[in-house]
């Protein structure tokens, strides 16, 4: 009754509520005495079955609009995240296939990926925020049975049992969040909640949730100094890793979209969101460049990538964070899964003879270049960044990021860099459009949130100009970078402290 | 400098013997682009291998024998009876009671006992450690971890793009030592740094210092060293690599004393720290008795090697009276086609699928690289990497059609390589990763759909990558004419094949074919140096095929017909399809035998396709063209880690004419090189034989053998948990601990069962006694395997074809 409250025209969006309902029935349905195979085929049949659910309710979304329920919500961009999690999860099934063949336990993986796709899918469909962070909880239940599936790998117990202790935090905000706003509101449906936001500044105790929402996702989303988890996580499967960095870690960033209105209105979570996604995207990016094995460096990656998106969250940048969740995801689960390619990759680069590289003034003709190129690729798509400062550092990000093609050195031809470094600006832009319909951005003019990411990615892209002039100082700075700054070391006393790691270890 | 430091100053050669011998121990661990196979206890060769593995056992924890669970159901299936047993035991040193033995034995068998447990190793320092130096490691642990992080930093070759600074491996870690700000020193940094600093600059001298702080015995200093080595053997084998490369090159190479010093300062910290030895003051004296723990481990190791021989021994047996069954083909025919295969064991299947597909066709074994003593640089690249056996070092070089590439083709490889750094670093550097995903995030969308759904096409080779054409590779058109036909002389010979050529002759290497995968060259050919051998093959006939070479072969005494042509292929040992490559140069006239070969090829392929597919788990029944598909979409799919089988159970080695094997079935586990004694009068070529294929075919067996007897020290290990590090150097298993070498569980074990049983190489030789004993009288490499159980050698009597082994200095009727 509750569930079909109101009669909506455009209910047929709910199609993509197949998607959890069939991972469901699925997980619950594999048992650990079916046999490996057989479980495969199971879990393969129900991925697909969530893909098809996924993409049937999409298209309906964009042909007969949104549908909201009490507890389950259609909008686009639920549909989207859906379909994209539906589709990890079906490209992992169909991996998983040969890769895990033969493994002693593979209907414990296939149950656990599926209940993990569970809740995964039910976060995104979810228009409660409680029952949000009860499938957020069974997320991080599920795979934690993934993480784990090697049990006798003690460093995998270690860092399952860190995240056990962050996520149970996180966990805490959440929950706390939601009593705040139910005491204040006496609602949690998350389409209305956001209506609070229309009238007035916003009451303290909901001041308050939104901020522990936003620290709730800045420790699922693995930022500094919380982030030592999500490194030593590389003792499950490759594709638990693919899993959880291209489906399950980015759940915060998708939360916070879902109350971006509220988000909008805490400047205290804006200012939290922006100087620990900035801090952790200038840092991570630095430390991953001194990676030394494949996954871990991803590791990382990933990590810096989540601190632009939740930077571009508080930035009000929500077309961008979303964006850039989809597109990351995408990325990242390929880099996983295809990780031990790298050794062909090394050889082919190889192949190369060494350039000439640009100098320092070559990197700063380039990064001026960068500027130009990047203003007529928003002009060609007539987008004004008048008045919009956020999206002037992201516009400035994207200058200095397309500096390896830019930077004048004696080289290659300089045309066809331009020509290139112009086409993928202008991709940019494309996208940043596109998104444009998916999600309202509301990027913040009046705050001067912007000078943190400004310094930040200055700073970054002084540091990198100064290592590839290989300045002296920059060699002073490496063992902490390669440490990454002994943080993962202290915070992990500090939480063995709060809750000792289950197996009493001897020796 | 107090009163101990002086000690070593008095008998520094004494710390010099112990660093050698130390060091001297490590086998060497080529990495992931050059894939080969190394027996893993080739420092240990001098000595018999039960004495080995009893230190070893007491050094390392490891053991060298097979275990229980294959020898029971060898006894439970009968292939394994009361008379290997026997025998065995009459091999044995010192037998006694041999039908006593036999029935203990025999017990054993029938017991249901649980897995033999792994000898306990002698306690280094950093063992005793209990102090929570690291949050989430254990001392010993930590030792690993820091000491490996840091040596996969400093060799680092295409991972990180931000390096450390200069300095050698020994100052430059204690450099970072000094840095670490993550460790919890019981003592505090304020007491770290400075000892640091007291440290000896150079790595010899700072071996001696820790000694020196140490109460151990000159004569514990060796089996001391030599465990703080093999505590870290995945990097100890890296370093022992650039050793074996640099001595190659007539260099040295500082790096693995350096890590030995590394080593020995954490067990000398660790104490200093700690106070370990004021804790546990029997460790010196556990240390003093490291002989008699060997000696005891030694008897307690008796029966397990005693199964050991026995189950060989079964093998043995099995295949000389398959052998002994030969018929003799006393008149040499010419065939209408001759194809040469690498001795590889997969080359077997094939070579009998050939010859049954056509009875024209006789097929020979050779080493892949077919004596070829090259290096491969592909055609306007820099890169130059060895197209030979890891024994030896190139002294030639070949490249896509010499030197004549044109220059514009060149520069436009070099252009499409820059613009894919330049796109590397879009994709990969600090700054621009974030923009990267924004725009061309999405697009790895449709990258993930085309992977999930694998096809047929096979890739392009990666050494094209920027040249899709770049014709064919030739030696360097420089080579002097005469050294040419000495060079293609020298290769007939050694084949066998100096006479009777057939009109169209197959030279064919072979190359594995895998996609996202880090040890593909594992599957590769190992005497390529884990490379495909199509650039050797294709050499090698285009040398044989030159006018101005033949005409010199035949004042060098080898007759080749004007109508005879060489043809390159190579064997894709995935697939067992075999491409014929360079056919524009075949002669009009030889378009039927062309024909002939390929219609061969094809038949050959789908037998041996047939004959693998129960081994991969396709059905052997299917349609021909529905197996083919399958193994190619096998070999395309990127998740999938048992791509083909490799050298799994690899067992025999087999030097005698294919008459001697052509009518036997062998499973694919035998190398096979042909070998006619009468042409060998000065030995020249069985000592070839036994000094160079039969090492490479040593390094393959022990290394398939000691990945499955202990796949922990010397295997990499679970595949799924792979971690690439330094863009090639070696595997980590997981977030870290130390380099794997080895093989993964995945190519040995199938879920179920094992694949590999873990059998030491049997080497039937067909020859005469004397000959091959005086082949091994004049190198001790083929004394000390033969000689010290690292082997078996037999011999198959030319004029019966019964074998004899040859045990304790004398052959012995099987």
């Amino acid at each position: 009754m509750q569930f079909l409250d109101t009669f909506h025209p455009a209910w047929p969006g709910a199609a993509a509520l197949g998607a959890p309902l069939a991972t469901a029935l699925a997980a619950i349905a594999c048992r650990p005495s079916m046999g490996g195979a057989r479980a495969g085929q199971l879990a393969r049949a129900a991925a697909a079955f969530a893909l098809a659910a996924a993409l049937l309710g999409l298209l309906a979304i964009a042909l007969f609009g949104p549908a909201n329920f009490r507890w389950l919500r259609f909008d686009l961009v639920g549909g989207l995240v859906l379909l994209l999690v539906a589709f990890i999860g079906w490209v992992i099934a169909r991996f998983s296939r040969a890769y895990l063949e033969g493994e002693a336990h593979e209907a414990r993986y296939a149950r656990w990926l599926l209940a993990t796709l569970t809740g995964a899918t039910l976060v995104v469909v979810s228009n409660d925020l409680l029952l949000l962070a009860a499938a957020w909880w069974g997320t991080s239940l599920a795979l934690q049975q993934l993480l784990l599936f090697y049990p006798g790998r003690p460093a995998a117990a270690m860092a399952a049992h860190k995240k056990l202790v962050l996520s149970r935090i996180a966990d805490l905000c959440m929950l706390s969040a939601c009593a705040l706003l139910y005491a204040q509101t006496g609602n949690l449906r998350i389409d209305t909640l956001t209506d609070l936001a229309g009238g007035g500044p916003l009451a303290l105790p909901v001041q308050a949730a939104v901020l522990l929402v936003a620290l709730t996702a800045l420790l699922k989303c693995a930022q500094l100094p919380f982030h030592g988890w999500l490194i030593q996580v590389m003792e499950a499967p490759t594709p638990v890793s693919a899993l959880l960095h291209a489906g399950v870690v980015n759940l915060g960033g998708f939360v916070l979209l879902r109350l971006s209105g509220l988000v909008d209105q805490v400047p205290a979570a804006q200012l939290l969101l922006v100087a620990v996604g900035t801090t952790t995207a200038v840092a991570a990016a630095l430390v991953m460049s001194t990676r030394i094995s494949v996954k871990v460096s991803l590791a990382w990656s990933t990590c810096a990538q989540m601190g632009f998106m939740l930077m571009q969250c508080g930035l009000g940048l929500w077309k961008l964070a979303l964006l850039h969740l989809l597109a990351h995801s995408l990325y990242k689960a390929h880099a996983f899964l295809g990780a031990g390619g790298i050794v062909r990759d090394t050889m082919v680069g190889k192949l190369a003879r060494p350039a000439a590289q640009p100098g320092v003034a070559g990197r700063l003709l380039g990064a001026a270049g960068g500027l130009l190129i990047v203003a007529g690729a928003a002009w060609a798509w007539n987008i004004s960044l008048a008045g919009q400062p956020a999206l002037w550092v992201m516009g400035a990000i994207l200058a200095l990021a397309l500096n390896p093609f830019l930077a004048v050195s004696r080289s290659g031809s300089w045309l066809l860099a331009w020509a290139l470094a112009f086409g993928l600006a202008w991709l940019y832009f494309a996208l940043h459009q596109l998104a444009g319909h998916w999600v309202l951005s509301t990027p913040t003019g009046g705050n001067a949130l912007w000078l943190i990411p400004a310094i930040g990615f200055a700073a970054l892209f002084v540091l990198q100009t100064a290592l590839h002039a290989r300045v002296l100082w920059t060699q002073r700075l490496y063992p902490w970078f390669y440490g990454g700054f002994f943080l993962d070391e202290r915070v992990s006393r500090l939480l063995f402290r709060m809750s000792p790691p289950p197996t009493a270890r001897k020796d | 400098m107090n009163a101990r430091d002086t000690t070593f100053a008095l008998d520094p050669d004494l710390h010099q013997q112990a660093i050698e011998a130390a060091c001297g121990r490590i086998a060497p661990s080529w990495p992931l682009d050059q894939l080969i196979a190394v027996n893993p206890y080739w420092g240990w060769v001098a000595q018999p291998a039960a004495d080995a593995a009893a230190q070893l056992g007491v050094l390392q924890g490891t053991r060298l024998t097979l275990g229980r669970t294959f020898t029971r159901q060898a006894w439970r299936d009968g292939s394994l009876t009361r008379h290997h047993l026997a025998l065995a035991c009459a091999a044995a040193p010192g037998a006694a009671d041999v039908p006593a033995e036999v029935e203990r034995l025999v017990a054993l068998l029938a017991a249901d006992a649980a897995p033999e447990p792994l000898p306990e190793k002698l306690p280094l320092l950093a063992d005793l450690a209990l102090a929570p130096l690291h949050p989430t490691l254990t001392p010993a642990e930590t030792v690993i971890h820091q000491i490996s992080q840091h040596c996969a930093a400093f060799f680092d070759d295409g991972q990180a793009q931000w390096r450390p600074g200069p300095g050698d491996l020994w100052n430059n870690w204690r450099d970072a030592l000094a840095m670490d700000r993550g460790l919890a020193w019981a003592r505090g940094r304020t007491w770290l740094v400075p000892a640091l600093a007291n440290w000896p600059a150079d790595a010899s001298a700072a071996v001696a210092y820790g000694l020196a702080r140490l109460p151990l015995a000159p004569d514990a200093w060796t089996g001391y060293l030599t465990a703080l080595l093999l505590n870290v053997n995945g990097w100890a084998s890296w370093c022992a690599y650039r050793l074996w490369q640099a001595k190659l090159e007539q260099r040295d190479d500082e790096t693995l004393v350096q890590l030995l010093a590394i080593r020995l300062a954490w067990d000398v910290l660790l104490q200093e720290d700690l106070g370990l030895l004021a804790a546990r003051p029997g460790w010196t004296a556990q240390w003093a008795a490291q002989a008699d723990a060997a000696s005891i481990l030694h008897a307690a190791q008796g029966d397990d090697w005693l199964l050991q021989h026995a189950m060989e021994l079964a093998h043995q047996h099995q295949l000389a009276q398959g052998i002994g069954r030969a018929v003799a083909v006393l008149v040499p025919r010419t065939p209408a086609i001759q194809a040469v295969f690498c001795i590889d064991v997969r080359s077997e299947v094939f070579r009998r699928a050939l010859e049954s597909a056509d009875e024209g066709i006789a097929t020979c074994g050779f080493a892949g690289f077919f004596g070829l003593p090259v290096a491969y640089s592909p055609a306007g690249s820099d890169l130059r990497r060895p197209q030979l056996p890891g024994l030896l070092s190139p002294a030639l070089e070949v490249s896509e059609e010499g030197a004549g590439l044109a220059a514009v083709l060149r520069r436009r490889r070099q252009n499409f390589l820059h613009w894919r750094e330049r796109w590397a670093a879009w994709r990969g550097a600090a700054g621009s990763g974030f923009s990267f995903v924004e725009s061309c995030g999405p697009a790895y969308g449709l990258r993930l759909l085309a992977r999930s759904v694998p096809g047929q096409k096979a890739p392009e080779r990666w050494e094209n990558t920027g040249l899709p054409n770049p014709g064919k590779p030739r030696l360097p058109a420089t080579m002097d004419p005469t050294a040419a036909a000495d060079l293609a002389a020298g290769i007939l010979r050694a084949m066998g094949l100096s006479t009777g050529f057939a009109s169209l002759v197959l030279l064919a290497g072979h190359g594995g074919h895998s996609d996202n995968n880090p040890q593909a060259a594992s599957l590769d050919c190992g005497a390529c140096g884990g490379q495909a051998g199509d650039v050797n093959a294709r050499v090698l006939a285009a040398l044989l095929n030159d006018a101005a070479v033949r005409d010199a072969l035949a004042d060098r005494g080898v007759q080749i017909a004007p109508g005879t042509h060489f043809v390159a292929g190579l064997h894709n040992t995935t697939t067992d399809e075999l491409q014929l490559l360079d056919l524009d140069e075949v002669p009009a006239a030889l378009a039927q035998s062309l024909d002939r070969l390929r219609a061969g090829l094809l038949k050959a392929g789908t037998v041996a396709r047939q004959e693998r597919a129960p081994g991969l788990g396709l059905p052997p029944a299917a349609p021909a063209e529905a197996l083919l598909a399958s193994v190619r979409r096998r070999a395309n799919d990127w998740s999938q880690v048992r791509p083909e089988w490799g050298l799994v159970n690899n067992a025999a080695f087999i030097v005698a004419p294919r008459q001697r094997t052509k009518h036997l079935s062998l499973g694919g586990r035998a190398f096979l090189h042909d070998y006619d004694w009468r042409q060998d009068p000065d030995l020249s070529v069985l000592t070839l034989i036994m000094t160079a294929p039969m090492v490479v075919t040593n390094w393959i067996n022990l290394q398939y053998h000691a990945s499955t007897v202990d796949n922990r020290c010397y295997g990499s290990g679970n595949k799924l948990l792979h971690n690439v590090v330094g863009g090639r150097l070696g595997i980590f298993e997981g977030n870290g601990g130390d380099l794997r070498i080895g093989l993964p569980m995945q190519s040995l074990h199938d879920g179920q069962k094992w694949r590999h049983t873990p059998l030491r190489l049997s080497v039937f030789i067909e020859a005469p006694a004397q000959a091959i004993e005086q082949v091994m009288a004049a190198h001790r490499v083929v004394r000390d395997l033969a000689g010290n159980g690292w082997l078996h050698l037999l011999r198959i009597d030319p004029a019966t074809g019964h074998s004899e082994r040859w045990q304790q200095g004398g052959w012995h009727g099987l």
